[in-house]
């Protein structure tokens, strides 16, 4: 008795982990305990033959199935750049950039498109920056407000700078389109 | 180069825990998916939960391995195949009399319809399963 009230709980609890959780593929990891749980709550109340199918389906086929479309959901990687001021690397300075209102917006408008943002601190200079290959977008604190810089073959920084004209921001930021060739084009 | 968001690699193209993991849950999984086929008629199991075992035996592999030496359309003419045989074996053993008649028989019948259905159903989910990989843009090579 104890035990389903226990195991019911916990399902609830991974259920709203599941709704609430921002990156996709953490609700789909939730979701797997999910089901996992559901298998033992079936074992619990007699029903093995469920409790088998639900195991390799629910969290065997169902998971894989899910982690494979979200292949084309992809992380999205902003790479913030400290150019020549490797004493710019603190806490306080990796902080100070995370909660800037433009880097803020830069991240909800990834989010809302269900991308992964992922920010990465690097001491690369630009040219460098923009060929390296896991960097999608790369933004530079110039002296007035930040510069985005990306590749111009990409839709979703068109839509970034879109964004940016429609609503407008609190700081000055800049999208720089570069050049670069991309493989195979 | 700067990728744009079609070709954003996240993760390396083989993880080394996955390839380890699955190389070593390999042949047990495949001794569970067939001890759950074998055993469907006297205790928990049966066709359909082993078979989605097999297909999930498919899938790992194929995630380790992303390589198609088994073609998908012989594995989905092979699916047809074991269908068929499960409207047949009813329909010239069951229907027909022959187990009322020798009841001795009736759990071999019911082992050999739990094997048909165990590997038609792995076939099919193990096929759907691939396909869907194939043609939703992810293509040959799918890592996790």
């Amino acid at each position: 008795m104890i035990v389903e009230t226990v195991t019911l709980l916990t399902m609830m609890l991974f259920a709203l982990l599941v709704i609430h959780s921002r990156m996709l593929r953490q609700a789909v990891i939730h979701l797997a305990v999910f089901s996992l749980l559901t298998a033992f709550l079936y074992l619990l109340l007699a029903a093995p033959e469920l409790a088998i199918a639900e195991a390799a389906i629910g969290s065997g086929l169902v998971t894989l199935l899910y982690l494979a479309s979200l292949k084309r959901n992809p992380v999205y990687t902003i790479a913030v750049l400290a150019e020549g001021h490797s004493y710019r690397m603190t806490n306080a300075y990796l902080g100070y950039m995370q909660h800037m209102r433009a880097m803020r917006d830069i991240r909800h408008f990834f989010r809302r498109r269900e991308y992964e943002p992922q920010i990465v601190f690097s001491e690369k200079t630009l040219e460098e920056a923009l060929q390296f290959p896991s960097f999608d977008l790369v933004i530079r604190e110039e002296k007035e407000g930040i510069s985005a810089h990306g590749s111009s073959q990409s839709y979703i920084l068109e839509e970034l700078e879109m964004m940016f004209i429609i609503h407008g921001t609190g700081s000055n930021i800049n999208i720089v389109r570069h050049d670069v060739r991309m493989e195979g084009q | 180069m700067i990728n744009n968001s079609r070709s954003v690699q996240d993760l390396p193209e083989q993880s080394l825990i996955l390839e380890v993991v699955i190389g070593f849950l390999y042949p047990f999984m495949l001794l569970l998916g067939f001890f759950i086929i074998l055993n469907g008629h006297h205790s928990p199991g049966g066709g359909f939960q082993g078979g989605s075992v097999l297909a999930a035996l498919f899938i790992a592999r194929y995630i380790v391995f992303p390589v198609h030496d088994i073609s998908n359309d012989i594995m989905h003419i092979f699916q047809r195949i074991f269908l068929a045989m499960i409207l047949l074996t009813p329909m010239l053993l069951l229907f027909s009399g022959f187990i009322h008649r020798n009841p001795e028989f009736r759990s071999w019948y019911l082992l050999m319809m739990n094997i048909l259905i165990g590997l038609q159903v792995g076939l099919e989910l193990g096929v759907a399963v691939l396909r869907f990989a194939f043609f939703e843009g992810v293509g040959k090579t799918w890592h996790l």
